[in-house]
């Protein structure tokens, strides 16, 4: 094993799936190189069409932000929607769509027989209300709480592993706060 | 207690002596046995990494050379096997190539044997083989999973043990094969010991021997196979007794303990490089149909969902926790297991994703842990819980673990290190009487071997080119299992059109087997043993908008004109989509046609009657409408897809033509770009998650669900800790506080 150096341009083409099988491995075979991160966000930042800071991305499209005016942490899509506070689960901001006749899922799983269960399982698809992207799936029983992915502890990641404290260190406890959105709705019931 | 490793090494007594100084000085220190400094690897690297190698080499050929001295095709064809050597408190210091975390195993049946005064009552000595494929006490995944240990003296001194693993044919229960499917307690496991003295003098017992005979339908195979591990253990054991003598018994001793400890440190920077601390959730579902099986066991009679949940904590320190809290119930069916046997699931990933740039040994156990609450699938409060085929199941536990992980890598750059991992396998299995009276088990590993990897976030996933559980992929020659098992020929093996989790990049495509049975003598039965079945996905949650897997399926078709149809000379199926295909274009008549989305019963099969499966199907990585169209033309051309799927799920619409009689796709570049603009606005007209919601909370409070879906919620609820994933659910519909289903 060797260590090399990942360039940025290298990066893009392993984004964009033009990267060679043969430089894939390569990647694989090495050492990790430690700036892989910030590069990464470089070339993140400069594909999104506005400017607030990337701090994160969890997913193709949706990213942990500092607003550039109000300097507030909020998951955001891509095209630019947002999606509030990085701690509430962005799923439960988007639009849904949901399978539950083998007629509709046959128009994801295929063959019938590789369907699942309709009643036992039903398939929920999650989107961006600002550009219909197909952002998450779900596939559980009827009644599941929607999942949350992913809540990153970005105060802990970039103080003490990149040793590079956000200049809000502090401000946002590392929280779950999906409820505090569900308990706005349950008033409206 | 012991000050330091020195103290220990000089002053310790018996093994017992060493196990508890181990885990105090590791408890206390935070490092193995509390090693500061890797005081050999630093005074002479190179001697260090010498010193390594060659034990690594021993258990490298130790497989190598037993496999071919003597061995059952089982044992031969697949890589589910595994040696290793040990230290004498059982922690791994050195594994050959194969299923790499039975090493959890190992720890767990030392321990016990250890812990339960083996040392006095049967003895440890030099010469004595040890064996075992018990979950509760030995970590065993299930009871097909059959483990030898051989302790190793070096002039009188216990330094280690040689220890290897393998799946047999047959594991003696009720339900033929090595993975029942249908078990209600541990008593229908088949064959299960716990560590047991089974030879002296590198000789096995002739009980032993008789014991296989007498409660397994597969005595040759499995005799084949234990004599195949002893010989590799006997291997080790000569070798590493040679690396004693040259570098002598001191350095042994200090270095294998830095080894593992020098493990453990490469494992705390890999976890720092590749991460992000955090919380990351996974579910999944595997489905239970149980119901009208059987009168003679009422509490089995049944259809619900074991529901894994796992919450996986990345701290800052760093560690992971995965925690599985949320968990169903153990219950009276085959798939729960015990937590070394789950842990030998849930540490895949870490073998897979942590281990490339340093030893593999059990360093890497001491910060990544599992948690699994009391009396959950994976802890049953039981020792009489049924675990004949817990990898149902744990196998989607450690995919769980693998996405999460995923995530992770993601948030990091790493993309090449990003996949959406499903741990979906089958098996077939059964048992038979040939015409002159033979009776036989056997199993079929073909799709244990390998199974198609899911999609990276920049290609597609490769069929039949992966398992999450060995390095060694290979789905073993068809020639091969056809002489195993008398009746079973192959009539076609192929990939399954469509059937993947499809994405912006789509996970490899399953693959499917048709086995056509060919006089099968006096009698065959024939069921499955595996991962998940297609009623419930394998993972819950597909990676950034991409679909998870879908699960196996299996069809069996029975009393048809098959037989005539291939006298006559007429195509015949190759794959199960085709056998439908052949059905509804009555090109085959059958009398009896099943699919199965969940696990078949036990078959009978006559000749000319035909079992196939589809399997190994992987996870799609994004939105399919970002998909290239043109990789969406490729895959119809290539007959992987179907013109349904490209248009239904990818939005792409191709001109067909025939050219000297072959159909060709083109892209129609207009018509498709229309079609996805269509359906993004559909999207976008879909309803809120608030306002689905609002009505889905009624239908919560109502219970409006079927039984099994409400039995998995209450059995959820359940455990030792039960009680907060009810809460969460009860926070998450905003219900009553004492809310029960
Ligand atoms: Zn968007």
């Amino acid at each position: 094993m060797e260590k090399i150096e990942v360039s940025k341009e290298m990066i893009k083409k392993l984004m964009d799936g033009v990267l060679s099988d043969q430089e894939v491995l390569m990647l694989q075979n090495s050492y990790k190189d430690h700036d892989r991160f910030l590069k990464y966000l470089e070339v993140l930042q400069e594909r999104v069409p506005w400017d607030d800071k990337i701090l994160m991305r969890l997913s193709e499209h949706v990213y942990i932000v500092q607003k550039k005016d109000t300097g507030e942490r909020i998951s955001k899509c891509t095209c630019g929607y947002e999606f509030g506070d990085y701690r509430v689960n962005w799923k439960l901001n988007c639009l849904i769509n949901v399978r539950k006749t083998i007629e509709e899922m046959s128009e994801v799983y295929h063959p019938v027989p590789a369907c699942p269960e309709p009643e036992w399982q039903e398939i929920r698809e999650f989107f961006c209300p600002g550009c219909g992207t197909q952002l998450a799936v779900e596939v559980v029983p009827p009644g599941y709480p929607i999942l949350f992915e992913f809540l990153p502890d970005l105060d802990s990641f970039y103080k003490e592993w990149l040793h590079s404290p956000l200049p809000d260190h502090g401000k946002y406890r590392f929280e779950d706060k999906s409820l505090t959105l569900i308990e706005k709705w349950s008033k409206e019931v | 207690m012991f000050k330091d490793l020195d103290d220990v090494l000089k002053n310790a007594k018996s093994l017992k002596d060493l196990l508890a100084a181990r885990d105090e000085l590791t408890q206390k220190t935070g490092t193995y046995y509390g090693i500061q400094e890797l005081k050999l690897k630093e005074e002479d690297p190179l001697k260090f990494e010498q010193f390594y190698a060659e034990l690594h080499s021993v258990v490298l050929r130790a497989r190598e050379h037993s496999r071919l001295i003597t061995a059952s095709p089982g044992g031969r064809e697949m890589g589910e096997s595994l040696w290793s050597l040990c230290t004498p408190d059982g922690d791994t210091l050195a594994n050959s190539l194969g299923f790499s975390t039975h090493m959890v195993a190992y720890r767990k049946a030392i321990r016990f044997m250890i812990e339960n005064g083996y040392e006095e009552n049967p003895g440890i000595n030099e010469g004595d083989i040890f064996s075992t494929d018990d979950g509760n006490t030995a970590g065993a995944p299930h009871p097909g999973d059959t483990y030898t240990y051989l302790p190793i003296f070096f002039d009188g001194e216990m330094v280690g043990w040689a220890a290897a693993v393998n799946h047999i044919m047959e594991a003696g229960a009720p339900v033929a094969g090595s993975w029942p499917g249908f078990a209600v307690d541990t008593t229908m496991d088949g064959l299960v010991f716990p560590p047991m003295k089974v030879g002296e003098n590198y000789t096995p017992a002739r009980w032993w021997e008789e014991l296989w005979k007498a409660r397994t339908r597969a005595p040759v195979f499995n005799i084949l196979d234990d004599k195949m591990r002893l010989t590799g253990c006997m291997y080790i054991e000569q070798g590493v007794k040679e690396i004693i003598k040259k570098y002598g018994l001191d350095y042994y001793k200090r270095a294998i303990r830095e080894v593992i400890e020098e493990t453990r440190r490469a494992i705390v920077e890999n976890i720092k490089t590749l991460c992000v601390p955090g919380v990351y959730e996974g579910t999944s579902f595997r489905v239970v149909k149980y119901k009208g099986l059987s009168q003679v066991w009422p509490h089995a009679d049944k259809d619900f969902m074991l529901h894994t949940r796992m919450t996986v904590r990345i701290s800052p320190e760093p560690k992971i926790l995965g925690d599985l809290t949320g968990t169903s119930k153990w219950d009276y069916c085959a798939f729960n297991g015990y937590p070394g046997g789950a842990d030998i699931a849930f540490y895949l990933p870490v073998t897979g994703n942590f281990l490339n740039n340093t030893k593999m040994t059990s360093g890497l156990f001491y910060d990544i842990r599992s948690y699994y609450p009391e009396g959950c699938t994976y802890n049953p409060d039981t020792p009489y819980a049924a675990f004949s085929n817990i990898w149902a199941q744990s196998m989607s536990m450690g995919a769980l673990h693998w996405n999460a992980l995923t995530r992770a890598f993601y948030a990091r750059g790493f993309l090449e290190e990003c996949i959406s991992c499903e741990g979906d396998w089958a098996g077939i299995q059964g048992a038979g009487t040939l015409a002159n009276g033979q009776q036989y088990g056997f199993t079929n590993f073909e799709q244990v071997g390998g199974v198609a990897q899911g999609a990276y976030p920049f290609r597609d996933g490769i069929p039949v080119a992966w398992a999450m559980w060995t390095q060694l992929c290979n789905i073993g020659n068809q020639e091969e299992w056809e002489y195993l098992i008398p009746p079973f020929f192959y009539l076609g093996r192929r990939l399954v059109k469509d059937f993947c989790g499809h994405g912006k990049y789509r996970g490899g495509l399953g693959l499917s087997s048709v086995h056509w049975i060919v006089q099968p003598g006096r009698d065959l039965y024939i069921s499955r043993g595996g991962a998940g079945m297609a009623q419930t996905p394998f993972v819950a949650i597909g990676q950034c908008g991409g679909y998870p897997a879908p699960n196996s399926w299996y069809v069996a078709l029975r009393n048809s004109n098959l037989n005539e149809k291939i006298k006559e000379g007429l195509p015949y199926p190759r794959s199960a989509d085709e056998i439908l295909e052949y059905v509804n274009e009555g090109k085959i008549e059958a009398k009896d046609l099943q699919i199965f989305k969940a696990d078949p019963p036990q078959l009978r099969m006559e000749d000319g009657d035909v079992f196939s499966d589809a399997s190994g199907a992987a996870g799609g990585w994004g939105d399919p409408l970002e998909r290239d169209p043109y990789m969406v033309i490729n895959d119809l051309n290539n007959e992987w897809i179907s013109e349904k799927i490209a248009y239904t799920c990818y939005g792409v619409v191709a001109k067909k033509s025939s050219i000297d009689g072959k159909v060709r796709y083109e892209l129609d570049v207009e018509s498709t770009e229309k079609t996805r603009e269509e359906r993004k606005k559909a999207r976008l007209s879909c309803q809120s998650v608030k306002d689905w919601w609002m009505k889905e909370r009624k239908r919560v409070i109502n219970k409006d669900f079927i039984e099994p879906v409400r039995y998995t919620y209450k059995s959820s609820f359940s455990t030792k800790d039960g009680e907060k994933f009810r809460q969460y659910y009860v926070g998450f519909w905003q219900l009553d506080k004492d809310f029960e289903l």
